[in-house]
């Protein structure tokens, strides 16, 4: 383009000629002002949210773009019956097709799948209102690595009996060979709109003419197949340049107990009998890590983390006969990875206690409202449960929870607590719209954030007589005094306020106090309950300082004794972890009182079995992995037809030299 | 190199040296014989060395064509069926497209 430049300036002079190609060389090198000529063609969508692909032992699922990103004609579809526009009669194919969330449905969804040459990729527009009810979701989650196998209870597993998630319409599980944006509600989808009411509507019948607006997204995932091939291709080391392709979904779990253990012994412990009290952490959605999960899993924890704040101060007093662990299990909704690398954990002597240490299990599933069967059945318990049912009249599998992983393994007598008798009552089932509306967590509109935290609300209350009735079950199931469960009562104030951090923004002054220095700019907004690869989730972390806000002690040591308490003679770092917290600022001053606190509150390792034995194939873990992917964006701009394309490269040859003059001035 | 200047003995060794060079999986260097002495060997009025150097271009032509034959038929077995090979596919591969399998 250069040495065209200055050919086209003339064969004379050579002096001049020598003049202007230093010019030019200089001008080319800082094509600074010719960049702008990008900006003006295309215009970046910036709050849009991909669909990933996920590979499992046998399938891959999620969506995949081609390398260069796929370019595709807008269309908004307008209802099921205008997908004939780009599935057949359109004549300017492919087609990028805008879907507003009601028609975000399987028949749809499959439709275009199966006409994939017409359809470029998907755009889908995520309201701020819920639809009546969404969930992605299959309809029997987990079903391969519960405790219910042809084996054992075949008329119970697969679903026959209670199908958990009949709203389920398993597109969260499909494979779309396009790929498949959300956008939000805001200006940039106002603006796509009007680019295509502008250039790509059909006027009176005829066919709408080029230029048209499109729209090109970029989601190519490096991974293919299933898990096996993609760790393999990891693995290999000869080829010329060695690129990682998928990475294992995993994370840490959080786990905390009355009495503590000492984290450097493991296995079996003599006489020792243990209340394991469980929840889940995490959820999902159909795109890539946005996933709120307010009543699937964040109603659950918060609930188990209330009753242990519940039992801090009676079990200091009257400790029970038995140890009550809780356990808080990162990416159960991938087939558990969590329970089931803790489980595997203890089979093999890697953890603190055994299988054969466990008493019984406490689990707290999906929680909306006050729990009245289960709240007096609990009420009249006994010590000693001999019996694993949900309910006791019907006889019912138990929900998909982290206690069939444990059953598996061994039988332990178990209860799951959860809202719904048999299918789940929630209607956006690991949905991005499974948010604190969903859990009808509503605060008076005048109030400021600040205020906001401390209102407490119905659903507070609700959670709060939840968490008193299990905090009252595991004191006694542990063999507590008696005459002391009455005295058990959990702190409202404490669930509104987690559940205001947890729903509705994580960057408050409460959450603040208690986080760490290091981690206060991963607060932000709602956090993501997506399991991830990164091995550094934001919900693992706030529990996990939670827990140990709310169990533990603060004490009186020094930053530098917080690093190394093996120094001082009362402190051991085999029995308890310090952390350092901020604390909160006192009136008069802008420092913060940072304080350290001692608790008996560890982080596990939750990365699946299958990957620690190498068993890529494997049945019986779960082998979930998410692909690796360079960049990811989306763009819209007019596109020209196929055949001026052609006509204006021939042509480009004698322009460019007016252009190159007009470029550089 | 200018093959007018050289004599007809070192036509023949040059000739010669190729042809032995290409057995050593080298069927590039058999080409170059044939291509370069095609007009020595076939077009050039008769010379004493001339029955030699006709032999020597002919068995490399004749062993190209056979190395050509080799690696089409590999080359396209390999790039037909490396997804469906799996493991084996993977390992014999220098570089594993991205994305697709």
């Amino acid at each position: 383009m250069c040495s065209n430049m200055v050919r086209c300036l003339g064969d004379g002079n050579t002096s001049l000629q020598k003049l202007a190609t230093s010019i030019v060389f200089f001008f080319c090198l800082s094509d600074v002002s010719c960049n702008s000529v990008e900006q003006k063609i295309y215009v970046e969508l910036n709050n849009t949210v991909p669909c990933v692909r996920l590979l499992n032992a046998t399938h891959q699922i999620g969506c995949q773009s081609s390398i260069s990103g796929d370019t595709g004609v807008i269309h908004v579809l307008e209802s099921e019956e205008d997908l004939e526009w780009p599935l057949s009669k359109g004549p300017n194919p492919p087609y990028m097709v805008l879907l507003e969330s009601s028609l975000f449905t399987r028949s749809i969804m499959m439709k275009m799948k199966n006409e994939s040459n017409r359809v470029a990729g998907v755009a889908v527009v995520v309201p701020n209102t819920s639809p009546p009810e969404f969930s992605p979701h299959t309809t029997c989650p987990n079903e391969n690595t519960g405790v219910y196998s042809d084996n054992y209870g075949p008329n119970l597993a697969h679903c026959n009996t209670t199908v958990w998630n009949p709203r389920g319409n398993g597109l969260s599980y499909e494979e779309f060979d396009f790929p498949v944006f959300s956008l939000k509600e805001d200006n940039e989808t106002e603006f796509i709109k009007q680019c295509y009411l502008d250039h790509n509507r059909a006027v009176n019948g005829s066919a709408p003419q080029y230029p048209l607006c499109a729209m090109q997204l970029f989601s190519h995932m490096h991974a293919v197949t299933n898990t096996p091939t993609c760790m393999r291709r990891n693995d290999i080391n000869f080829s010329i340049n060695p690129e990682m392709v998928c990475d294992p979904l995993g994370d840490y779990n959080v786990w905390g107990s009355i009495r503590p253990y000492n984290d450097t012994v493991f296995g079996h412990k003599e006489n020792e009998s243990v209340v394991i009290a469980a929840a889940r952490l995490d959820s999902r959605a159909f795109f890539w890590e946005v996933s709120t999960g307010a009543e699937g899993s964040v109603s659950g924890f918060v609930t188990l983390l209330a009753a242990a704040q519940a039992l801090r101060e009676v079990t200091h007093e009257a400790p029970p006969t038995r140890n009550i662990l809780f356990a808080f299990f990162q990416g159960e909704t991938f087939d558990y990875i969590g329970s089931s690398r803790m489980v595997y954990d203890m089979e093999n002597g890697k953890f603190v206690i055994d299988l054969d240490n466990i008493h019984s299990v406490l689990e707290i599933g999906q929680v909306r409202t006050c729990v009245k069967n289960l709240v007096n059945n609990l009420q009249s318990s006994t010590a000693g449960l001999g019996f694993l049912l949900v309910e006791p009249n019907v006889s019912q599998p138990l929900p998909p929870s982290s206690l069939q992983r444990f059953l598996r393994a061994q039988p332990i007598p178990g209860i799951v607590l959860a809202d719904h008798e048999s299918a789940f009552n929630n209607r956006y089932y690991e949905s991005f719209y499974d948010n604190a509306a969903n859990l009808n967590l509503t605060y008076p509109s005048d109030l400021s954030p600040e205020e906001q935290l401390e209102f407490v609300t119905h659903t507070a209350e609700s959670l709060t007589d939840v968490a008193t009735v299990v905090a009252r079950a595991l004191y006694k199931q542990a063999g507590g005094d008696e005459s002391r469960v009455n005295t058990i009562k959990a702190d409202p104030k404490i669930v509104t306020q987690m559940l205001y951090g947890f729903l509705v923004s994580s960057n408050n002054s409460w959450f603040q106090a208690v986080m760490a220095p290091e981690l206060k700019n991963i607060l932000s907004d709602p956090p993501e309950y997506y399991v991830g690869v990164a091995m550094s989730s934001t919900p693992t972390r706030l529990v996990q300082y939670l827990l140990a806000n709310l169990t533990g002690a603060a004490t009186n040591l020094t930053q530098s004794q917080c690093q190394k308490p093996d120094e001082l003679p009362n402190e051991s770092r085999q029995m308890y972890s310090y952390l350092w917290v901020q604390g909160i600022v006192p009136p008069n001053s802008t420092e913060r009182d940072s304080f350290c606190v001692r608790a008996s509150v560890r982080l596990t390792k939750a990365v699946s079995p299958a990957f620690e034995l190498g068993e890529y194939a494997s049945k019986d873990y779960s082998t979930w992995t998410e692909s690796r992917w360079k960049f990811i964006k989306a763009r819209i701009f007019l596109v020209a037809s196929r055949d001026l394309e052609v006509k204006l490269q021939s042509s480009s040859r004698i322009h460019i030299c007016l252009i190159n003059y007009s470029c550089v001035a | 190199m200018n093959l007018e200047r050289l004599p007809n003995e070192e036509k023949l060794t040059l000739c010669r040296k190729y042809y032995f060079g290409g057995f050593a999986f080298l069927p590039f260097l058999w080409l170059v014989n044939v291509v370069w002495f095609f007009k020595e060997a076939f077009v050039k009025p008769t010379y004493t060395e001339q029955l030699q150097i006709k032999t020597y271009v002919k068995c490399s032509g004749l062993g190209f064509l056979l190395w050509v034959a080799v690696l089409t038929t590999w080359i396209t077995i390999f790039q037909h069926f490396r997804a469906e090979w799996g493991e084996v596919g993977d390992y014999l591969s220098f570089t594993i497209p991205l994305g697709i399998p």
